[in-house]
């Protein structure tokens, strides 16, 4: 359940009480989760609620980017270690650190400069492994 | 028979509609509710909270429709992997369609009201079935 929800990228505020800014589908996800838990004889609810104060507010979305620009910043790391691998390893690390940054952006509610910085990482780790490949093509073309 | 979901519907609902018509009740009539108190008398409830045909241990609705109607046609086993990950996300299939269907689902919500969504999509999800059900029978991709 919590795996669940901390895939949605939920602001946790006291024991038991997450938030999500409202919109169609983090709605509808929260609507479900809380069905499972009725189902497996738990208590749940969702309420529509807005901080009394803007401050509040605030504090809310500037945690949850915080929390996505430490995943965009590992995304990073790892892009940035990549670069020093095998092209073959550099390939595939791309690949799962893009699906990663997919997966990371369908929670990014708030989106910190760090996405920028993790995609553009990403980017350069494919177009790295891409350009070395085409390398090896010439140079085999080169070859009588 | 007469078959009642949510308002604004997203990718499973629209599945289920599609499977409904196709697979249980070639008659469906189907209306769309804002409010579950606004159920029409007599109308099979799906995809709302609280009902038989909803998400179900970790099932979207269409998986549990699959269950509930016994069938068990491998294609729209496939399908239902594709209507899941594009619902609910979680990496229990692997179906690279999913994040597709599931911009096309969302923007078509922007556009159209539910009964064009349901026109637009139906021909959709035919095709997407007799892709599939030609790639199971050839074991590689179709042409």
């Amino acid at each position: 359940m919590w795996r669940k929800l901390k895939r949605l990228g939920i602001a946790q505020i006291s024991d038991g009480l997450v938030a999500l800014p409202a919109d169609a589908r983090t709605r509808e996800q929260l609507e479900w989760i809380a069905d499972e838990v009725i189902e497996a004889g738990g208590a749940a609810g969702i309420w529509l609620a807005r901080p009394a104060a803007l401050a509040q507010e605030r504090d809310l979305a500037a945690g949850m980017a915080a929390a996505r620009a430490e995943e965009y910043r590992a995304v990073l790391a790892q892009a940035t270690e990549a670069l020093a691998t095998d092209e073959a390893t550099r390939t595939v690390t791309a690949q799962r650190l893009r699906a990663e940054l997919r997966r990371i952006a369908r929670r990014d509610y708030f989106p910190p400069p760090e996405r920028g910085h993790a995609r553009a990482a990403v980017q350069d780790l494919f177009d790295d492994a891409a350009a070395e490949q085409e390398a090896v093509v010439q140079q085999g073309e080169e070859q009588p | 028979m007469k078959w009642a979901t949510r308002a604004s519907i997203h990718i499973d609902r629209a599945a289920c509609a599609w499977l409904i018509r196709r697979h249980v009740d070639p008659g469906a009539e189907f209306v769309f509710v804002c409010d579950p108190a606004e159920m029409p008398a007599g109308a099979t409830p799906f995809d709302m909270r609280g009902v038989e045909l909803g998400h179900h241990s970790g099932d979207c609705s269409f998986e549990t429709i699959l269950r509930r109607y016994d069938l068990t046609d491998p294609v729209l086993w496939r399908i239902a992997a594709i209507v899941h990950e594009a619902d609910l996300d979680d990496e229990r299939y692997d179906a690279p369609e999913a994040p597709g269907f599931d911009v096309a689902l969302r923007g078509l919500s922007m556009t159209c009201d539910d009964t064009q969504i349901l026109a637009v999509t139906g021909p959709i999800f035919d095709g997407l079935y007799e892709y599939h059900r030609r790639a199971m029978l050839l074991g590689r991709e179709p042409a």
